[in-house]
């Protein structure tokens, strides 16, 4: 055996059988997310579902009427009328697939929006802690998910997160420079000490270690 | 179990790291006959690059480099860990993170190529204080150079910007311009404060250099560089491959066998992933395998000749363990937008505080602002605060532009008492014990902390910051080393100036383990440059006799 891997050349190992299933164990699936999501939403919609490949099945009933609600509210939280109705779905998939009771409180932050007539992200944040504290934790989620690209704790989207569109006249994402080399000796925008004001209560803020 | 005696060669080298690789790369290129065994797979920079991008946690360095059974590493730098396990009053002060792979630990690193100054080999005589090196600064600078070269590294002209070692040539490449953060903030401490700032110098290229392109600024050196614009130790393995020399993944090395007088190295033993055994015998025999794994592989061959490990008659193996422990503070700048995060990481430092005579009572330390792209934690912040729509997104522009990170690397000693042991309960897949280490900060270390954060108080202030967040305690700078140390006397060192062990005449360690101190920078040219003054040795040795 030793013999064997001495005598091949370093492109034929990394190609065999032990080191493809390793490459495989070394990577982490970010598509088993994605492709979960945006197979709940091709079901969703009527479609025909994106292959199952390698991808755990879609943790969301083949229609499910609280997608169109997330993405209702999370219209009304970013302040924002269009969103990515597929990374909506994969950010809602991973968020009910990690925490259950996110749809109760999805739905709860629809009625509410709709039974106030509620417009801006603030109206209905506030509304929302006053109602019922457990909707502030969703809130935060939906926020994590749209902004971070993060949902149930793995990432949905990295490059086109919203953090990065509204950062984007001065600042790549990691690993996506695109300004050639010494484009950071460059003046980038001034930012103006923003003025609005928290529409949640604080909540403890913790740096992940590392 | 098999059994295989076939493997030979002039050198046997255990670690594909810097050291090993560039070691390789130098005595097959002299026509010498190289074997090389890495616990860890072979692997791809673009494997990295994915993960990096599929983690949450993204300044988890280790996060995009899952390790294999048969060759666990640090999982991250939590404690307790399921790998390396700390303990003693500073136990997560010394949770060190490291990669076994092919190419080893400069998969993730910043590039920084620090030259030690003078006075850093020569600490006991100079302070009274630690130890002094076998070697100076002197005998050290051709095999800097030599590394700079073979590394690239980019850094400033010294006669405009003297950076404290007396350099023969320049860089071989000019250095990199900071960003326009960096900029900024080298005004500020100009013209408001006693110091300076001068231009990191870093293995990194600006200008296309051993076929690698010029740095785009991806702002990623930690944990993966995307394009292979920074130098790592996979470029020394491709050329050393390139050349002849064999490289041999998944080969965990477990025992160094002796002849019957115990003075020379016969051959290494090491498990493939299967646990089937395999013999390799040699000439010369060099361990690069990290301080950590270097010091642990030496405790591990103990046998009847050697009860307490190889080369270990001093009982300083796995002692003397040092770091550059950090002190490190995060706040929101309450001056012009500065957009951290624009270009390389790291490229900008405050060396004043390297040397002086205050050397004799408190370590010394060098200062970064860390150039590192901070929308995500100001999303995270600015979340947490409570913002949402149009409001959130105002927050986290200004957070994003505003945010500073300051660190530190503050210089240790070298304690006998801080040892690493192998654990007696902890074992990986293949049966072998997990390392551990006892750690307690010097006296010497904590007043170099102390100061430190008293210069950062002074910088928050002269910067109008506000939302201090200081990193808890003491944090580790993954910068092990003196766990096989080195020195003239065999009773109390391990190995001599040549990094030869005093107990086996071909046996030589190439390693930040044989670090008498730890200075300041990053340690890596150092162990570069070291091991290239091993391959020097043994091409004298072998070629002519």
């Amino acid at each position: 055996m030793t013999q064997e891997r001495r005598s091949l050349f370093a492109g034929s190992w990394r190609a065999s059988p032990n080191a493809i299933k390793l490459n495989q164990s070394m990577r982490l699936m970010r598509r088993d997310v994605l492709l979960s999501g945006i197979g709940a939403l091709a079901a969703w919609g009527g479609a025909n579902a994106a292959p199952a490949l390698d991808t755990v099945p879609p943790p969301v009933p083949a229609v499910d009427p609280g997608l169109a609600r997330f993405m209702d509210i999370s219209h009304c939280l970013t302040d924002r009328t269009e969103l990515d109705s597929a990374v909506g779905a994969a950010l809602y998939a991973g968020m009910v697939q990690a925490t259950p009771e996110r749809r109760a409180h999805i739905s709860a932050l629809y009625d509410l929006k709709a039974k106030h007539r509620l417009v801006t992200a603030a109206e209905l944040a506030k509304a929302a802690e006053k109602a019922d504290k457990a909707l502030k934790d969703a809130i935060h989620d939906i926020m994590i998910g749209w902004y971070r690209g993060v949902a149930g704790g793995k990432v949905v989207v990295y490059r086109t997160a919203l953090m990065f569109d509204i950062t984007k006249d001065a600042i790549y994402p990691k690993t996506y420079a695109a300004g050639g080399p010494f484009y950071w000796t460059s003046k980038p925008p001034e930012v103006a000490r923003p003025t609005g004001l928290p529409a949640l209560s604080p909540s403890p803020f913790v740096v992940e270690p590392t | 179990m098999s059994s295989d005696q076939n493997l030979s060669a002039d050198v046997v080298i255990v670690g594909s790291g810097v050291a090993g690789s560039s070691i390789a790369n130098e005595l097959v290129r002299a026509g010498i006959s190289v074997i090389v065994l890495e616990a860890g797979p072979r692997v791809d920079r673009q494997h990295f690059v994915e993960n990096f991008r599929n983690l949450e946690n993204k300044p988890s360095y280790q996060g995009p480099f899952p390790s294999t059974p048969w060759a666990p590493h640090p999982p991250n730098q939590q404690s307790p860990n399921k790998y390396l396990h700390t303990t003693g009053p500073d136990a997560e002060a010394y949770q060190q993170a490291y990669l076994r792979l092919m190419g080893g630990t400069t998969w993730h690193w910043a590039g920084c190529a620090w030259r030690y100054l003078p006075s850093d080999f020569e600490l006991k005589t100079r302070y009274g204080q630690g130890r002094d090196w076998a070697l100076t600064y002197d005998d050290l600078e051709p095999f800097y150079y030599q590394a700079e070269v073979m590394m690239g590294v980019c850094g400033p002209d010294p006669s405009v910007e003297d950076l404290g070692s007396p350099r023969k040539q320049p860089y071989p490449m000019e250095a990199l311009p900071l960003s326009y953060a960096g900029e900024e903030f080298r005004k500020l401490i100009t013209e408001k404060t006693p110091w300076r700032i001068v231009h990191e110098p870093q293995a990194r290229n600006t200008r296309p250099y051993d076929g690698r392109p010029t740095c785009e600024g991806h702002n990623n050196c930690m944990p993966i560089c995307p394009i292979g614009a920074m130098y790592n130790g996979s470029y020394s393995v491709y050329h050393a491959e390139a050349a002849g020399a064999t490289f041999i993944p998944n080969a965990v090395v477990y025992k160094i066998e002796r002849d019957a007088a115990n003075k020379k190295v016969t051959a290494v033993h090491y498990y493939d992933p299967d646990k089937g055994s395999h013999r390799v015998s040699g000439k010369y025999f060099v361990i690069a395998a990290h301080c950590i794994e270097t010091a642990k592989l030496m405790l591990l061959s103990a046998d009847e000749q050697s009860p307490d490990g190889v080369a270990n008659s001093s009982g300083q193996v796995g002692r003397n363990m040092m770091d550059h422990t950090g002190v490190q503070v995060t706040f929101i700048s309450g001056d012009k937008a500065l957009w951290p995060g624009r270009g390389p990481l790291e490229t900008n430092v405050i060396d004043n505080f390297r040397d002086g005579d205050w050397r004799n009572e408190r370590g010394a330390y060098l200062v970064h602002m860390v150039d590192d792209n901070q929308v995500d934690f100001a999303t995270q912040l600015a979340i947490s605060k409570g913002y949402v729509g149009r409001e959130l997104e105002e927050q986290i522009r200004y957070l994003a532009s505003h945010t500073v990170r300051l660190f530190s690397h503050n210089e240790a000693l070298p304690d006998p008492e801080n040892r690493l042991t192998l654990s007696k309960t902890e074992k990986d897949a293949l049966g072998i014990p997990h390392p551990q280490v006892y750690y307690k900060l010097p006296q010497y270390t904590v007043r170099s902390c102390d100061h430190t954060r008293s210069v950062f108080k002074q910088l928050i202030h002269l910067m109008h910051g506000t939302d201090e967040e200081w990193t808890p305690g003491y944090f580790p700078q993954d910068h092990p080393s003196g766990s096989t140390i080195m020195g003239v006397d065999p009773k109390d060192s391990v190995v001599d100036g040549h990094c030869r062990t005093h107990d086996h005449e071909n046996l030589f360690i190439a390693s930040s383990s044989v670090f008498s101190t730890v200075g300041t920078g990053n340690i890596t040219l150092t162990v570069a440059a070291i091991a290239l003054r091993v391959a020097d040795t043994l091409k004298k040795e072998l070629l002519h006799g």
